[in-house]
C-alpha cells in the first residue's frame, strides 16, 4: 500500500486522529491510575526508591485503624455537606435574581460569576488577610457594629477554621451552580408562570410549584458533581489552613497528601487515594443512574 | 403616576438594591485586596481601616515587577535577608504562562483531533472513550500526582517545567475531550459531505470546514484548560524544587515564610495573578457560559 493511499483511506484517517489521544491518555491517565492502585499494595519511600517492598493489605489496615483517617473522613463529609448546602441555596437564589431582563444585568452577572476564575491561592491569601484576628477587616467590622465582643480567631480555632474553609469553598464555587441553574431557567416555558398567575399563585408559590420542579433535574446533576469534586478537594483546604489547627480541617485529600509528603508513606497515601476512587466510582454510578433516569423522562 | 407604575418602579428599585448588596458582598474580598495593594505601609494597618486609600502608592507593584531585593521591616527600614520572593515574581509569572499555554495547546490539539475522529469514524471503542474521559475528569489530582512524580523522576524531568506541562495535560485533557466531543457531535455532517463530494480531501475538510465551525468549542475548552492550569498548586508543589522553576501559585505561598508577612506585597501579587484570568474572563465570558452548557467544567 502506498503512503498516499494509507493517508487518504478514511478508516486510517480516523485512527490517525485518535492515536495522539490514546497515547496521551495511556501514559498520563491510565498509567498513573494503575500505578496509584499498585502503590497502595507496596511500602514506598520516595527517598529510598530501592527499598520498595510488597505490603499486601497492610496499607489499608494502617488507614482503617488510624483515627486520623476516620476523623479526616468525618470532617471531609461535614465540609462537603455544608459547602454543597450553601452553594445550592445561594446559587439558586443568585440565579433567580439574575434571571431578569434589566438594564446593566450583564455587569451584575459578570461580577457574580467572577469568583469562579480567581485562583484558589489568591482566595486563600485574601482570606488570611481579611480574616486575620488582629488586623483583619472582618473582625474589625463585626466588632465595630457590636456583633461580637472580642476578636474571633478564624483560622486558629477548629470550628472557625472549618467555617472559614467552607466560606472559601462556597465563595469560589457558587458561580458554578448559578451558571447551571441560569442556563436551565432560560428554557422554562413562560406559559407555566402565566398559568400559575391566572390560578392566583403568589411569587413564592410560583417558585415552589413551577420553578423548583423544573430545576429538579439540573440541581440533582449539579449536586452529584459538586459533591464528588468537593469531597476530594485539596487546595481549598490546604492553602488556607494546612489542615489545621492541629488536624481539625483534614479531609481525605489532605490526609493522603500529608501521609505521602510529610510522613513519606507513599503507599499509605495511595491506599487513601484508592478509597477516594472507590467512593468516586459509587458517586459516578449514582450520577449515571440519575442522568439516565432524566433521559428516559425526556424521551417519554 | 398611577399606582401600578409606582409599584413596578418600587419593585425595580428594590431589585437593583438587592443586586447591588449581593454583588458588593460577593466582590468585597477582591475590592479589599485591591485597596490593600495600593496602600502605603503606614495605612495598611490603620484603624479604622480605609476602603479607599487616603494616599495611593504603586510601590508594591514596583517591588514585584522590579524584583525588589530586600524585605521591608515595619518601621520602613530595609534589611537584606537572602533571596526574597519578590525577586522571583516575574520569573514565576513567565513560568506559569509557559506551562499553562503549553499544556493547553497539547490538550486542545489532542482532544480536537480525537473528537473529530470519534464523531466521524466507526471503530471499536468509539463510544467508550468519551465516558472514560468523563471518569477521568472526576478524578482528583491528588491521585495522579505521586505516580506522575515517580514517572518524572524516572524520566529525569523533575524540577523541569516540562513535568508540569505533562501534569496539567493529565488534569485538562479529560474535560477538553468531553467538551470537544459534545461540541463535534452537534456539528452537522452534511457540510463536510458536500465538501468531500466537491473533491476536497479529508484533511482539507478538517482544516477548512470543521475547525472554523468548531472554534467556539475550542475557545471554551481552552478557557477551562487555562483556568485549571493557572490555578494549580499541587503539581507545582510536588514536581518543582528550585526557586527558579516555581510557578506563581507555589511561589507566592512562599511569601509567608520569614518573620514578617508583607500584606501589601501579597495583595499586589494576588491582584497580578488574577488580572490575566480577569482579562480572559471579560473577553470570553460568552464562551465560558457556552462551555458550562456543554457540561464540561472542572471545579
Amino acid at each position: 500500500m502506498s503512503r498516499f493511499s494509507f493517508l487518504s483511506s478514511d478508516r486510517a484517517v480516523g485512527l490517525l486522529f485518535i492515536a495522539p489521544f490514546v497515547v496521551t491518555a495511556l501514559v498520563f491517565m491510565v498509567y498513573p491510575i494503575a500505578e496509584a492502585i499498585r502503590m497502595a499494595f507496596f511500602n514506598y519511600n520516595p527517598l529510598r526508591p530501592d527499598l520498595v517492598s510488597y505490603a499486601g493489605m497492610s496499607n489499608f489496615e494502617f488507614i482503617f485503624s488510624d483515627p486520623l483517617f476516620w476523623s479526616s473522613f468525618g470532617q471531609g463529609t461535614v465540609w462537603t455537606l455544608l459547602s454543597i448546602l450553601f452553594q445550592t441555596v445561594f446559587g439558586v437564589g443568585i440565579a433567580l435574581l439574575l434571571h431578569r431582563k434589566l438594564f446593566g444585568m450583564a455587569i451584575f452577572r459578570g461580577m457574580l460569576l467572577f469568583p469562579y476564575i480567581v485562583p484558589t491561592v489568591v482566595i486563600a491569601l485574601i482570606w488570611r488577610w481579611i480574616f486575620n484576628p488582629e488586623i483583619g477587616v472582618v473582625n474589625y467590622g463585626l466588632l465595630s457594629v457590636g456583633l461580637i465582643g472580642e476578636p474571633i480567631y478564624w483560622l486558629s480555632t477548629p470550628t472557625m477554621a472549618m467555617a472559614s474553609t467552607i466560606m472559601l469553598n462556597v465563595w469560589k464555587y457558587t458561580p458554578f451552580v448559578v451558571i447551571c441553574v441560569l442556563a436551565r431557567l432560560q428554557s422554562v416555558p413562560l406559559e407555566l408562570y402565566d398559568a400559575a398567575k391566572v390560578d392566583g399563585a403568589g411569587a413564592f408559590r410560583r417558585f415552589l410549584d413551577v420553578t423548583l420542579p423544573q430545576l429538579r433535574e439540573v440541581l440533582i446533576v449539579v449536586i452529584v458533581f459538586r459533591t464528588i469534586w468537593t469531597f476530594n478537594k485539596f487546595e481549598e483546604i490546604y492553602l488556607l489552613t494546612k489542615g489545621g489547627p492541629g488536624t481539625s480541617t483534614f479531609n481525605l485529600a489532605v490526609y493522603s497528601f500529608e501521609q505521602s509528603m510529610a510522613s513519606l508513606r507513599l503507599g499509605v497515601g495511595a491506599a487513601t487515594g484508592v478509597v477516594m476512587m472507590i467512593m468516586l466510582m459509587i458517586g459516578s454510578v449514582v450520577y449515571l443512574r440519575v442522568a439516565g433516569f432524566g433521559n428516559e423522562e425526556k424521551e417519554a | 403616576m398611577t399606582g401600578d407604575a409606582w409599584w413596578s418602579a418600587t419593585k425595580k428599585a428594590s431589585l437593583y438594591l438587592v443586586l447591588c448588596i449581593v454583588t458588593l458582598t460577593v466582590c468585597f474580598p477582591l475590592i479589599w485586596a485591591l485597596s490593600t495593594s495600593l496602600k502605603p505601609k503606614s495605612e495598611i494597618f490603620a484603624t479604622p481601616p480605609t476602603l479607599i486609600p487616603h494616599s495611593t502608592t504603586l510601590e508594591n507593584y514596583e517591588a514585584l515587577l522590579g524584583g525588589r531585593q530586600q524585605y521591608y521591616q515595619s518601621g520602613g527600614a530595609s534589611q537584606a535577608m537572602g533571596p526574597t520572593p519578590a525577586q522571583f515574581f516575574t520569573r514565576w509569572f513567565v513560568n506559569s504562562v509557559i506551562v499553562t499555554l503549553g499544556s493547553t495547546l497539547i490538550s486542545i490539539v489532542v482532544s480536537t483531533l480525537a473528537a473529530y475522529s470519534l464523531t466521524r469514524f466507526r471503530y471499536w471503542g468509539r463510544s467508550v472513550i468519551p465516558y472514560f474521559s468523563l471518569l477521568g475528569y472526576m478524578m482528583p489530582s491528588i491521585i495522579f500526582v505521586f505516580p506522575l512524580f515517580l514517572m518524572m523522576v524516572r524520566l529525569e524531568l523533575t524540577d523541569n517545567l516540562l513535568s508540569l506541562v505533562f501534569g496539567y495535560v493529565c488534569i485538562t485533557l479529560p474535560f477538553c475531550m468531553w467538551l470537544m466531543w459534545a461540541f463535534m457531535r452537534s456539528i452537522p455532517i452534511e457540510i463536510e459531505e458536500a465538501a468531500l463530494i466537491d473533491g476536497a480531501s479529508r484533511y482539507q475538510v478538517f482544516a477548512q470546514v470543521v475547525l472554523p465551525t468548531a472554534l467556539p468549542g475550542i475557545i471554551a475548552a481552552s478557557i477551562f484548560s487555562i483556568i485549571v492550569s493557572w490555578n494549580d498548586y499541587l503539581f507545582g508543589r510536588v514536581f518543582i524544587n528550585s526557586l527558579d522553576n516555581l510557578t506563581l501559585t507555589v511561589g507566592v505561598m512562599l511569601f509567608f515564610e520569614g518573620t514578617h508577612v508583607d500584606w501589601g506585597l501579597l495583595m499586589a501579587a494576588s491582584v497580578l495573578m488574577t488580572v490575566p484570568m480577569a482579562i480572559l474572563f471579560m473577553a470570553l465570558q460568552r464562551h465560558l457560559v457556552a462551555g458550562f452548557g456543554a457540561g464540561a467544567v472542572k471545579g
